[in-house]
């Protein structure tokens, strides 16, 4: 048998593993290239945005858009957390005008700003704006420092604080990580409609494109008066509000 | 003389070394591809009461275009973690929907169902997302935050 010496021996591994590698990624892609009905990225052309019109809602069509959310996202049966602890994808408001007294309630989420302040904030990038402008935390990536939570001027943010299961398919949830609305984005992806929109009028609740000149919610806002909340901050929200 | 003597002394030694070397080379080749094929004859306990419906359905899973399903397989086994991980982020940062190598779809093939006809937990000890995991002493945590059996019918 002829006798491998050491050099020979490098030299052959050398080989295959050069011939491994050529397989190897031959392979990849082949695989990416090959998988089944993928959707294309999301891109700038489009913002998602929402309209509240509150005169069009009833306290109780707030409480519906509560309920909806957490029916659809699965948040709402903590039972360890605290009041203060427990989260809050989605709440009813009251918003006091100092000088005139006047108070209105108003369903108050997420308003996935163009400037998110949670995302400037995030050290591990977690907290993010995707392409089309729904502002989500990446939980694969949240270590849950919480300062996205004191960033936000919305409250709008809030932390799981403990153990869960039976979490819905379409929106994993775990201890540790900060969670807000997403604005359905797994609905949105699949041409669909935020849950909270979809359960009051549709002319109270508008949800759309706002760069498409076609949409409801484009031309709607360009007829009527609308405010951001908080529009000194100058964020630019995809959420807004008319009727305040 | 003698010093000769010790140098003939040591070359007998260091050719004995290097046939026991190149036996020990032999004999772990032999170890690392005897395990390599003994891995692809392997048997999955609790595959999952969907994929064993579709093996027994004669299906190919996890078949991929120009490649045998053995080795489809052997890619599916190494490999899952990084499709899995690449899914993830294309999923959750770019939008990305459909295909093949969502989480969602694992846990819904490869849940098994118990004597009530409940399904079992698919990380639970000795199910299919945790025999493997057990063997190599890894532990996977996307299960704190993942729904681990299918979702119920609506
Ligand atoms: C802290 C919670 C959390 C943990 C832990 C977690 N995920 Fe996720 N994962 C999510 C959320 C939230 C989404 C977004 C769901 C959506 O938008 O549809 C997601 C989406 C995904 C997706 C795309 C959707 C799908 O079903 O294919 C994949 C793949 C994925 N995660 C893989 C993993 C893997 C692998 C691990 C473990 C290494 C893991 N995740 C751990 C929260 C988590
Ligand atoms: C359509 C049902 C189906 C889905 C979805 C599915 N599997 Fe499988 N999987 C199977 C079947 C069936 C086998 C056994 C194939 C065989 O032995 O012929 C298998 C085998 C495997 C194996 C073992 C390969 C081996 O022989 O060593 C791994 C690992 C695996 N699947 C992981 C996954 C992961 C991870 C996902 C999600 C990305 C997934 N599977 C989704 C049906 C499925
Ligand atoms: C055929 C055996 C086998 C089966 C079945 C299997 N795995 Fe794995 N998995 C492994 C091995 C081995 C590793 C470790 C790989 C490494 O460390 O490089 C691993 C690692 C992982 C990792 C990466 C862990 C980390 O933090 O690095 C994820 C995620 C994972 N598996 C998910 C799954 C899921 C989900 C299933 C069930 C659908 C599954 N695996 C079923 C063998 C298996």
């Amino acid at each position: 048998m002829k006798a491998l010496n050491r050099r020979d021996f490098i030299k052959n591994t050398t080989a295959v593993t050069a011939g491994v590698a050529t397989i190897a990624s031959g392979i990849s892609l082949t695989t990416f290239a090959a998988e089944p009905k993928e959707s294309e990225p999301v891109t700038k052309e489009k913002r998602w945005g929402m309209l509240i019109d509150v005169n069009k809602l009833t306290e109780s069509n707030i409480e519906d858009m509560v309920n909806a959310c957490q029916e659809e996202n699965g948040w709402g049966n903590e039972v360890h957390s605290r009041a203060e602890q427990k989260p809050n994808w989605i709440k009813k408001v009251k918003v006091k005008d100092k000088s005139t007294g006047k108070i209105d309630t108003l369903p108050m989420m997420c308003q996935h700003c163009e400037q998110p302040p949670c995302v400037d904030v995030c050290p591990t990038n977690a907290s993010m704006k995707r392409e089309d402008g729904i502002v989500l935390v990446d939980k694969h990536l949240c270590i849950g420092c919480r300062y996205c939570m004191m960033a936000c001027p919305y409250d709008a943010r809030s932390f799981v604080h403990e153990d869960l299961n039976n979490q819905k398919t379409h929106m994993p949830r775990g201890k540790g990580t900060v969670e807000s609305c997403t604005l359905c984005v797994h609905r949105v992806d699949k041409g669909g409609v935020p849950a909270c929109a979809e359960v009051v009028d549709s002319d109270a609740v508008i949800f759309g494109d706002l760069y498409d000149a076609n949409s409801k919610i484009n031309q709607t806002l360009k007829k009527i008066q609308s405010t951001q909340i908080r529009a000194d901050l100058n964020l630019n929200t995809g959420v807004r509000y008319s009727g305040i | 003389m003698y010093a000769q003597q010790v140098t003939f002394k040591w070359d007998l030694v260091s050719n004995y070394t290097r046939e026991i070397m190149n036996r020990l080379l032999i004999v772990f080749l032999a170890l690392a591809f005897s395990n390599v094929f003994a891995h692809v004859e392997h048997h999955i306990p609790n595959l999952g009461a969907k994929a064993t419906e579709f093996k027994d359905d004669g299906k190919e899973a996890h078949k991929r275009p120009n490649m045998s399903h053995k080795d489809s397989l052997i890619m599916q086994r190494k490999m899952h973690p990084e499709l899995l991980l690449h899914k993830r982020d294309r999923t959750l940062r770019q939008g990305v929907r459909g295909g093949r190598a969502s989480l969602e779809k694992c846990v819904d093939c490869h849940t098994s169902v118990d004597k009530d006809g409940e399904h079992i937990p698919v990380n639970a000890p000795e199910q299919f997302c945790s025999t493997c995991h057990q063997k190599v002493g890894t532990s996977v945590d996307c299960f704190s935050c993942h729904r681990t059996t299918p979702a119920e019918e609506m």
